[in-house]
């Protein structure tokens, strides 16, 4: 994936962009309000973290407390906005070359000092084939030669991360990228003891050897069932941090979850179980919480099966679904209707729509018939639809088929998989419609870009567009973020015309959080809090 | 009684053999692999993964390779949980399976035998057919419905226990769990010791004594009893593997890191060794349990013999 030189006068603009320190996002506790004398703080965070080694986090859990107890060059503020982490300032020297300075005094967990080597360490050991991250090829495209060395053709020490003084560290990117800040706020990028891995190896992570740099330490770290961290206070902003200890339970099954919350075990419920949000709405109006979240729930459709490689089938399939009903009747839980890839509080791109959207739904219908019999596709015609066994994948499973029965008479035939079995088939392809989800890794367009992208380990649709793609590249050139915007507001218009997949859904969090939990922002859609920000009013 | 004793330990490494040798067909044969997820890994990360597990190599030689760690003691490292060997996640969840499964049978077997000897000795009386309506509905309610009542009265209307969570040393997380455990194991127990001592009541040498003038309290401790446990000694074994193995509703309902839920998610994370290892364990509990229950036999009945 790595991309050309930019252009000598791309070059004549030279960013150099410097930024002050700025005022740190710790818990900023509003005037008036009393706090608990104990600042103890509870949460579920569903299912066991698979890993606390940052470098091998994957799932939204194990980062949630990946976040706590590691902090890169930059982090994330409790509005999601991107705020200086243990980088006090930084400037982009050239289109694809940034220096960081790290802060005076910022150390870790056992108190030695944080020097610009450890996170060269730390990025070389997250792309090191030798890690075997799964995560890896995600954010290496992003760091100069990080996918060849992800993919072991060049060795660590060619990645475009260096230690130019102990408090200097100088990124490259292989081509200009305007998210650099937000992305290495993930905790993959941050610095790592050496010396402590050297010690203990893969036991590392565990309590009593890990060695962070994050707000919090582990103290505790029971297997499925807790993970408890203790405030760190050699942090370097351990003055703003007001919680002394919080609890991540390991609690997958959400009516437990619900259930330990009512019981006043736990003070948030990670998520809502389907089909429970507007019951609890009604019965805790003040905990009930439901802010959009950077995920779009869709269908893949396999564009290289004999009948769905017909667009006007795909684009029939798609009209025909009625989002507001599915989003207000089906799931009931606050989910926005989506008809594009990109979707809403997404940076990078604007979210695009269909013109069918609007229309009244016969009308819809009919253009939807009109299209099916161009394509020689008759009332009666089966359809194979492939989802994972989920009550909430179930009902809008069996929505959608009823739609495409009732409006256009085709009949759907369901099959009902195991999880992994689904994915295995998505993956080889062995599939016409399935269900498929997917959550930003990073607040940019290209997240969500990469599902329509043609080559791209994400896309399952198999589709591709060159003009698209061509659009897509030339965005990632530009320095400009307003024609940035365009250009891949453009692409992603251009891709979804061919219909490659049927946007549906855009994912919320939908949670209860007791009232005397404080720092919580709704508006956080990338849900990547920090216990940081979190205080325990007086209760 | 100790050659018999060796002689069934000794059988159990070819049963185990076996059932290590199919289970590891079967779980490389389903669909998906541990590494599948909704992002697609690409091939290069793929053959660094499968590198780190040994996955590059021919099924034979994995197997191999497996049964060569086993024999050192080692069951592996989890596909799943990066962190941990699963040798670490076997002993950290069956501490806690043992307490609940443990302590549930005892209850359950303790109360389950005294209210079946109660019943049988006032067979057909209103009593009798009150516990047995309520051992049946302990039968037919399903642990999850029977979990969540428990948890809506006892931890919700009446915040009396913690309606899930572990904790090694607070007895109160362990009420409910055990509870229910012992409610689902409580009824079989209770019916089988029932018909079990009403029929060995009205056999000759029950009669006998009770001719002889023998008091009915010493007919049935001294007599009828042994014989009558031969039939709840039998459920015991079976019983006592599915309070461990087939918990995951309990250890689900009230989030238990115990046995059930690794075995559930180890499957369906594809976590072969972790699936492996529990599979292991749970055979030599299952032999051991069968043993015990062979060798109680032998306690309780004087025409058995080894």
């Amino acid at each position: 994936m790595q991309k050309s030189l930019p252009s000598l006068s791309l070059l004549s603009l030279l960013l150099t962009l410097a930024c002050a320190a700025q005022s740190a996002g710790a818990a900023s506790v509003p005037a008036g309000v009393a706090l608990a004398a104990k600042q103890e703080w509870v949460r579920s965070n569903g299912a066991e973290p698979e890993t606390l080694d940052p470098a091998l986090a994957e799932s939204v859990g194990a980062n949630q407390i990946t976040r706590d107890l590691f902090e890169g060059l930059t982090a994330t503020d409790t509005s999601g906005k991107t705020v200086p982490g243990v980088a006090e300032s930084w400037k982009q020297v050239n289109p694809t070359t940034w220096v960081f300075t790290l802060r005076k005094g910022a150390q870790f967990s056992n108190g030695d000092p944080i020097s610009a080597e450890d996170f060269v360490y730390g990025w070389r050991r997250y792309l090191d084939p030798k890690t075997a991250s799964q995560y890896a090829t995600t954010l290496a495209p992003f760091i100069l030669n990080g996918m060849d060395v992800a993919e072991g053709k060049k060795p660590v020490t060619e990645l475009g991360v260096k230690a130019l003084t102990k408090d200097q560290l100088e990124v490259k990117t292989p081509f200009p990228v305007a998210f650099l800040l937000d992305l290495l706020a993930n905790t993959q990028f941050a610095p790592i003891h050496k010396a402590t891995i050297d010690k203990f190896g893969k036991d590392w992570t565990k309590p009593g050897n890990m060695v962070g740099n994050g707000a919090f330490m582990l103290k505790e770290w029971r297997v499925n069932s807790a993970v408890v961290l203790e405030k760190n206070s050699r942090y370097w902003d351990a003055k703003s941090v007001v919680l002394t200890k919080v609890s991540f339970l390991a609690i997958e099954d959400s009516n437990a979850d619900v259930k330990m919350f009512q019981s006043g075990e736990t003070d948030m419920v990670y998520v809502l179980p389907p089909g429970a949000y507007e019951q609890l709405k009604k019965s805790y109006p003040a905990e009930i919480k439901n802010g959009p979240m950077l995920g779009l729930r869709f269908y893949a459709l396999n564009n290289k099966d004999p009948m769905m490689k017909d667009l006007r089938v795909r684009k029939a399939l798609s009209m025909v679904i009625d989002r507001d009903v599915l989003a207000s009747k089906v799931t009931a839980d606050g989910q926005i209707p989506a008809y594009g890839v990109v979707i809403k509080g997404i940076a990078g791109a604007d979210v695009t729509s269909y013109d069918w959207a609007k229309w009244p739904m016969d009308k819809r219908v009919a253009e939807a018939k009109k299209l099916l019999a161009e394509a020689g596709v008759r009332p009666g015609t089966k359809i194979s639809f492939t989802y994972n066994t989920d009550q909430y994948h179930k009902k809008m499973a069996i929505f959608a088929a009823s739609e495409w029965k009732t409006k256009l008479g085709l009949e759907t035939e369901m099959d009902n998989l195991e999880f992994k079995v689904l994915i295995k088939k998505r993956h080889d392809g062995e599939f016409q419609i399935a269900r498929h989800g997917w959550i930003a890794d990073y607040n940019d367009a290209t997240t969500f870009l990469t599902l329509v992208q043609c080559d791209s380990d994400a896309n399952d649709n198999k589709n591709c567009n060159r003009k698209a793609e061509e659009l897509i590249n030339q965005g990632n050139q530009t320095l400009d973020p307003v024609k940035r915007k365009a250009l891949l507001t453009e692409a992603a218009r251009l891709v979804m015309e061919d219909y490659p997949m049927i946007p549906l859904l855009q994912y919320t969090l939908p949670r209860l959080l007791k009232s005397y939990v404080g720092g919580y922002f709704e508006s956080n859609p990338m849900d990547h809090f920090r216990s940081k920000d979190f205080y325990i009013i007086k209760h | 009684m100790w050659k018999y004793t060796l002689r069934r330990v000794l059988a159990t490494v070819p049963a185990l053999l076996a059932v290590i040798t199919i289970c590891y067909l079967m779980l490389h044969a389903t669909p998906g692999g541990p590494f599948d997820t909704e992002r697609k890994v690409s091939a290069a990360v793929l053959a660094n993964l499968q590198a780190k597990y040994h996955l590059e190599l021919p099924l034979w030689q994995q197997y191999l390779y497996y049964l060569n760690s086993l024999l050192h003691g080692d069951l592996g490292a989890s596909f799943r949980y990066a962190d941990w060997s699963v040798n670490d996640l076997v002993a950290k969840a069956l501490p806690v399976s043992l307490t609940i499964g443990g302590l549930s049978m005892l209850i359950a077997v303790a109360l389950g035998v005294s209210l079946g000897i109660w019943a049988a000795l006032r067979q057909n009386s209103a009593a009798d057919y009150l516990l047995m309506l309520l051992g049946s509905v302990g039968s037919a309610v399903p642990s999850f419905v029977l979990g969540p009542v428990l948890v809506m009265v006892f931890a919700i209307w009446l915040p009396w226990l913690p309606s899930g969570g572990w904790s090694d040393h607070e007895v109160r997380f362990w009420v409910l769990p055990i509870a229910l455990l012992t409610l689902i194991n409580l009824s079989t127990v209770g019916r089988v010791m029932r018909g079990s001592l009403i029929e060995v009541m009205s056999s000759n040498f029950i009669r006998t004594a009770r001719a002889k003038g023998l008091p009915m309290r010493i007919v049935v401790l001294r007599h009828a009893i042994r014989p009558a446990l031969l039939p709840v000694v039998s459920v015991l074994g079976p019983l006592a593997i599915s309070s461990i193995t087939s918990a995951v509703v309990t250890e689900t309902l009230f989030s238990i890191p115990g046995l059930g839920k690794l075995i559930v998610n180890g499957a369906s994370n594809r976590d072969y060794t972790l699936v492996l290892g529990l599979v292991i364990l749970v055979t030599l509990v299952a032999v051991l349990l069968n043993l015990l229950v062979d060798l109680a036999y032998a306690y309780l009945d004087p025409k058995i013999r080894y």
